[in-house]
């Protein structure tokens, strides 16, 4: 009788966890593909370090000017690759469910404060688009 | 290595659970024949459970006994939890119905510089069993061990923080597969290593150790007793229905 009651509480535990039990897979962050085969920097160091480029990108900028193609880590060039396109091809904001900023930083509870001040989608000279005439 | 840890974390879990379970068995069927209060004391239940719940939340007879063992103490726990909550986000789905309490900035953040305040309490506690002569007279091995085991946790968790950062995501699908038999890669991290190894280790002693004094505290008769020996005669349970539980019985 005990153990049957600590296993049904054992498996309310884990449903209460995410009902995850059900399924055999584990849920992994889902995201557009961005454009292009390769990023500024390998994809490992991209996942662990992005916020710190970006950071470090920021401050170059905003305290030496370093702006346009020298500016490597930009932000701008981030959404450039990586936003989505709906139906009609227009971007759509990259912090919003489902996109390539949000779909990981919300998997981790990571909260992202960069778009109170910066704009979620390319503007209308984005670099991707003059070189490569891709949306 | 991953399925190093994956075998590890599986057996040094059971090992907690069970070793815990068995531990809290114990100390319910332990009797208390005496009625041993220390007053001042409540006088009825609700007032127990209250004087309870300052004992767990402010350590209040550590404040009343040892100003520096509870200060240090203390920032070490209140770090401990707030650590803990954040460190849910790893097992808890983001479809869960319980995740916008975790994925909110103010639990991230105050779970992540809870760290910190680990950390300096942990230090004090170390330097008081050092340079406290009557503290460093009485400690065992096992109380030094203890203390860097779970400082080396909390640096390592500060390191990969604040310095080196891990692929975090990857981390999750490890955790969440290790919960639905579906294995996943661990990232690699020196830091991962050290900290998920040496929490392995300390959920395996956990149930042997210090550590329960965790729910060791809910079963002190000096604590969770009423103090109301007049108005009800306290009778311990194996005495009941002995013929020693009558009025006249001794």
């Amino acid at each position: 009788m005990k153990a049957v009651l600590i296993q049904l509480l054992l498996v309310g535990l884990m449903l209460m966890m995410g009902g995850a039990v059900a399924s055999d897979r584990v849920s992994l962050p889902k995201y557009p593909q961005p454009v292009g085969d390769q990023c500024v920097e390998p994809t490992d160091i991209m996942r662990r370090e992005h916020m710190n480029f970006i950071t470090h990108q920021r401050d170059e900028t905003v305290y030496k000017g370093i702006r346009g193609i020298a500016a490597r880590h930009s932000l701008k060039d981030c959404i450039d690759c990586h936003v989505g396109y709906d139906a009609q091809g227009r971007a759509v904001p990259i912090n919003s469910e489902g996109q390539f900023c949000e779909s990981c930083h919300n998997y981790t509870a990571v909260s992202i404060d960069c778009f109170g001040c910066h704009r979620t989608t390319p503007d209308e000279v984005s670099k991707v688009r003059q070189f490569t005439g891709k949306p | 290595m991953s399925y190093l840890f994956a075998i590890l974390f599986y057996v040094s879990l059971g090992i907690f659970a069970v070793g815990l379970a068995l531990k809290i068995r114990q100390y319910w069927n332990t009797p208390a024949p005496l009625k041993i209060p220390t007053t001042p004391a409540p006088t009825t239940q609700a007032g127990v459970v209250f004087r309870m719940f300052r004992e767990v939340v402010f350590f209040e007879s550590l404040f009343r006994a040892a100003k520096w063992t509870w200060i240090f103490g203390w920032m070490f726990h209140l770090g401990l939890a707030l650590a803990f909550v954040r460190h849910l986000r790893y097992v808890v789905s983001s479809d869960a119905f319980v995740w916008p309490l975790i994925n909110n900035w103010l639990v991230q953040f105050a779970g992540q510089y809870a760290s910190l305040m680990m950390l300096v309490g942990l230090l004090g506690l170390l330097g008081r069993r050092i340079l406290v002569d009557r503290v460093r007279y009485i400690s065992a091995p096992s109380d030094y061990l203890m203390l860097i085991l779970i400082i080396i946790i909390t640096v390592s968790g500060i390191m990969m923080s604040f310095v080196a950062p891990i692929d975090i995501v990857g981390l999750k699908a490890f955790m969440t597969g290790l919960m639905v038999l579906d294995w996943q890669e661990l990232p690699s991290s020196v830091f991962l290593i050290i900290h998920l190894g040496l929490v392995a280790v300390l959920a395996i002693i956990f149930p042997f150790s210090k550590l329960l004094h965790a729910p060791g505290v809910f079963f002190s008769p000096t604590r969770n007793q009423v103090d109301n020996p007049r108005e009800k005669r306290h009778i311990s349970d194996w005495a009941k229905n002995s013929g020693l539980d009558s009025a006249d019985g001794v």
